[in-house]
């Protein structure tokens, strides 16, 4: 039996209201509004009030998925993995740096969208990183 | 201009705003949570100003409310200020203590007379003057705009001329005031201070600047390129010649988001290795080789930015689905399996590292977020955070005039495509609707997508509502709902872009700003027939 | 607060209780949380400040899915309100819920123009003096007729549509809400078709609504909605001569069918 309420931030727009996850023995089971927040002040709209829904939606994807011949199939992280980190060695060998380019985005944290930055800027040698969210 | 693409001022200072002039943003449905401000701003006495060809939410409150041409906001501002600047309204000491350039802006817009100005935008003289006075006169005046002003191929030149106008009436820098765009996304401004921009890193220091290029160098001990990289569009076009093999997308639709579906779909399936990294199957994630399921907010820890530049937290709530990764912890696998590794045992420490390379975020810490967040810029652990920018001078010294001419959208309706289209939001769906629309409440509030036509458009097709439409562009065809209703003025059609079986996007066209590379997602051809 | 924590350590280790439903301090802000005896370190930092969730609501999922255990819950008056109804309702069990009394300042009393702060089962603090404030129902009282409709129709079409009234509101508790019924209120437009999805709310809050002021706490616009529910419990009152949440032993008068569906017992 454990319940507890995590505050977070909300995923979807610009505002940045505070949401407050419920979990309910380990499950999602409801957002509340952030109480305190200088943004939202207890308010939320329909959005934030239901960002928790698609968490759990079956479409979720629950494992890596390679394609073969046209069709996906499900495998596990070191394959998938081994897989791209392979293919982009032997493009960057072929082609140069810059035959890489990867989108970041505007749905992930600044922590991952500086990670990936690095990755290109410094593991793979390139520039070449955008996202699809220009203002 | 002044710099930086954030707010200049915070949300809460809205509310104590005596005048505010919303523009191209349809506030109460995509910035909900803003929009409120507004609305107690005018129970507190300010006027409301709106420009925008929708009968938007917002502007049922609006004092005064225009319905401009597509694509003319540049000429509706630059009548504006020549109003302005013939009554001498102008703030003639903080154009001398605080800008250059004035006699450029001067001698430009005097070529904008409102009589002229009313023949391109529709907007009445009477309603311009209206306006300027609104702007110009009150104690403390704001503007709010967002994609309805960047999403054109003059995207730039419009935001040029809103700094213009807030310069014009001294309105940079001061309390209540300043110039506002909205995000659309929760992280847009995040994306962008943490250098996911192929010309700078974090911080917005530039990749091509020698001295900054050593600091990074050294920072991740490796030796970083000086080139530019590419925007997206141009790594759209450098795929099709061959030049790029391999594109790695994180979190992204742009086969949904971006203009031009087609165009999109045949780069995609052109990519030799194309990699996805999403929490749904997404109709880009379908041309992918390698898709590598990332999670949702709940399941991770990080930082968002959010449009007034506040850093707040991001928190785990549950463990993973399924075997789902936090996107940041793959990245690192990647990056140590190309050879490159990155040690972060939380995210915390990515923070860490973030905060010792870029200025602005330099006082920042998981232990200072608690509770409200911090507004960036925070360069010291002292540093309380930053309300409103620009106070005592401009991130470039002084603001600079620029004069900007009028240029027509890259496209004009003719005989064969009769209407104009524009696009945006509906208040339940967000983006390209891969969360919102996996969601049960928000999938039963709006299902499908529709497309909105005045009345008198509808009649002179012979549509009613239960019919379907075929909407067509020069570049695509889409079958939809219509939706009957003076929210759209005559000669205009409305489609939100979060549907991807009746995308917006499939006949918005892919003109570009020049500068800034943002789509004409808000202005194009189409005509429209009856389904039989 | 010694005393609540007191009460409340005491309840776990006798097993009177498995959990107790209260506010904790996550760093600097208060959520809710449920002290358990597993968590009961954290009992040092439950607190009871000016914040207020709907624990009342929080409680009938949680006992939902622990239908026999018995649960403490940190209850000022109007969540007591709520809780009474919420026995009446058979959404909540009153021989599984214990109430804790908490005493609210007299700056939220008069902040929320409370007329009844006074919880039974005092533990922490001195009961409020009530407040009797009517003027913002006699202010609309006041008005013609076409200053009343002027007057709602600028408020109402303020409107937003983001449910959270219904979602914060502790008797708000159907399975099938009517306000998502499509022929009743048109989807998808904001504002919601006026004055359709308003009025359906406050009908529905007939003899339900206990007064908390949470749904006008939660209005993203400021919209003044507790005044329009208050006018609705007035009328209760007068009409059928019921206070909900203030009356433990009355058999509520208007008997909610659980799908939207309502009726009034003769
Ligand atoms: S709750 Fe609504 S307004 Fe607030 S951040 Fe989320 S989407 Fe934006
Ligand atoms: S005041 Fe509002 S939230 Fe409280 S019971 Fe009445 S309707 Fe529900
Ligand atoms: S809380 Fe306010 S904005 Fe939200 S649905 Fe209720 S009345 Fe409308």
């Amino acid at each position: 039996m454990y319940y507890e309420c995590i505050p977070t931030t909300c995923t979807y727009c610009g505002c940045g209201c505070s949401v407050v996850l419920q979990v309910l023995d380990g499950h999602l089971v409801g957002v509340l509004p952030g109480k305190t927040n200088p943004v939202n002040e207890g308010s939320l709209c329909i959005k934030g009030w239901t960002s928790h829904e698609f968490v759990y939606r079956e479409k979720r994807l629950k494992n890596p998925l390679v394609k073969k011949d046209g069709v996906f199939f499900e495998t596990g992280w070191e394959e998938a993995l081994d897989t791209v980190a392979g293919k982009l060695k032997k493009i960057k060998e072929e082609s140069g740096a810059d035959s890489i380019a990867a989108l970041a985005s505007a749905k992930c944290t600044n922590e991952e969208n500086y990670l990936m930055q690095k990755l290109m800027r410094a593991a793979i040698g390139t520039n070449n990183i955008d996202h699809c969210a220009r203002l | 201009m002044f710099g930086s693409g954030a707010m200049t001022n915070s949300i809460a200072e809205l509310e104590d705003s005596k005048c505010i002039f919303i523009i191209g943003s349809n506030t109460s449905e995509a910035h909900p949570l803003i929009a409120n401000r507004i609305l107690r701003a005018k129970a507190k006495g300010a006027k409301i100003i709106v420009a925008d060809p929708r009968k938007i939410h917002i502007a049922f409150y609006a004092d005064i409310h225009v319905r401009q041409n597509l694509g003319t906001d540049v000429a509706l501002l630059n009548g504006i200020m020549n109003i302005i600047i013939s009554k001498g309204w102008q703030a003639r000491e903080y154009i001398e203590a605080r800008t250059e350039n004035y006699a450029v802006l001067q001698e430009s817009v005097a070529n904008y007379p409102p009589e002229k100005v009313s023949e391109i935008t529709g907007v009445s003289v009477q309603d311009l003057n209206a306006i300027a006075e609104a702007y110009a006169k009150a104690p403390s005046a704001s503007i709010v705009y967002a994609m309805g002003i960047t999403q054109h191929t003059t995207g730039v030149d419009n935001v040029k001329s809103l700094a213009n106008l807030a310069m014009l009436c001294g309105r940079v820098g001061a309390e209540s005031c300043g110039v506002n765009p909205l995000r659309g996304q929760n992280n847009g401004q995040g994306a962008c201070d943490m250098g996911a921009l192929p010309n700078v890193y974090s911080g917005y220091q530039r990749v091509d600047d020698e001295e900054v290029g050593k600091k990074f160098d050294a920072a991740w001990g490796a030796q970083l390129s000086r080139k530019p990289g590419l925007t997206l569009m141009d790594m759209m076009h450098a795929i099709e010649e061959g030049q790029v093999r391999a594109l790695y997308i994180m979190g992204e639709n742009p086969v949904v988001s971006d203009p031009n579906r087609a165009h999109v779909e045949s780069v995609l399936k052109k990519v030799e290795f194309l990699v996805v990294q999403d929490i749904f199957m997404t109709e880009t994630a379908q041309y992918a080789q390698v898709i590598l399921p990332g999670v949702s907010f709940a399941e991770k820890d990080g930082t968002f930015t959010n449009t007034e530049r506040r850093v707040q937290r991001v928190r785990k709530a549950i463990e993973p689905v399924g075997n789902a990764r936090p996107d940041w912890q793959i990245i690192c696998s990647l990056s140590d399996m190309i050879g490159y590794p990155m040690n972060y045992n939380e995210a915390g420490e990515i923070q860490d590292e973030i905060k010792s390379v870029t200025p602005s975020y330099g006082g920042i810490t998981y232990a200072r977020l608690d509770g409200d967040g911090l507004q960036w810029p925070c360069p010291t652990s002292e540093h309380p955070g930053t309300k409103f920018l620009h106070k005592e001078r401009f991130t470039r010294g002084r603001g600079l005039f620029s004069a900007i001419a009028f240029k027509p959208p890259a496209e004009a309706s003719d005989n064969e495509f009769p209407l104009m289209l524009t696009t945006g939001r509906n208040f339940v769906h967000y983006h390209t609707g891969t969360l919102t629309r996996q969601s049960r409440s928000l999938d039963d509030e709006q299902k499908e997508g529709y497309a909105e036509i005045n009345p008198l458009d509808a009649h002179k097709y012979g549509i009613s509502k239960r019919d379907r439409i075929k909407v067509v562009s020069r570049r695509g065809a889409i079958e939809i709902k219509p939706e009957i209703t003076g929210r759209v003025p005559e000669g205009i059609l409305f489609i939100p872009f979060h549907f991807a079986e009746a995308a917006a996007n499939a006949l918005t066209i892919d003109a570009l700003d020049p500068v800034a590379k943002i789509p004409e997602y808000k202005v194009c051809a189409v005509r429209i027939e009856k389904v039989a | 607060m010694e005393a609540l924590k007191n009460k409340v350590n005491e309840l776990l280790e006798s097993g009177g209780i498995a959990g107790f439903l209260g506010l904790r301090n996550f760093g600097s802000e208060p959520f809710p949380f449920l002290f358990t005896r597993d968590t009961a370190a954290e009992v040092e930092k439950i607190t009871t400040g000016a914040v207020r969730y709907p624990l009342s609501k929080i409680l009938i999922r949680i006992a939902a899915v622990y239908p026999d255990a018995i649960f403490g819950i940190m209850c000022r008056a109007c969540d007591e309100r709520a809780i009474i109804e919420l026995f009446k309702n058979t959404k909540l069990r009153s021989d599984k819920v214990i109430t804790i009394g908490i005493s609210c300042t007299d700056d939220l009393v008069q902040a929320c123009k409370c007329e009844n702060p006074q919880p039974s089962n005092l533990v922490s603090g001195e009961a409020g003096k009530k407040e009797f404030d009517r003027s913002d129902v006699q202010k609309i009282a006041s008005m013609t007729l076409e200053q009343r409709f002027d007057f709602w129709t600028e408020q109402l079409g303020k409107c937003i549509k983001c449910y959270g009234c219904r979602n914060i509101c502790p008797v708000c508790f159907c399975d099938v809400c009517t306000l998502e019924d499509q022929p009743l209120v048109k989807r998808g437009e904001i504002p919601p078709e006026l004055p359709s999805f308003h009025l359906t709310r406050a009908y529905h809050m007939a003899g339900r609504c206990v007064d908390c002021g949470l749904c006008e706490e939660a209005c993203p616009v400021d919209i003044p909605l507790r005044t329009l529910y208050r006018r609705v419990r007035e009328s209760v009152k007068e009409l059928l001569d019921y206070l909900p949440g203030e009356e433990r032993d009355k058999v509520p008068p208007i008997q909610v069918l659980g799908d939207g569906l309502f009726e009034i017992r003769d």
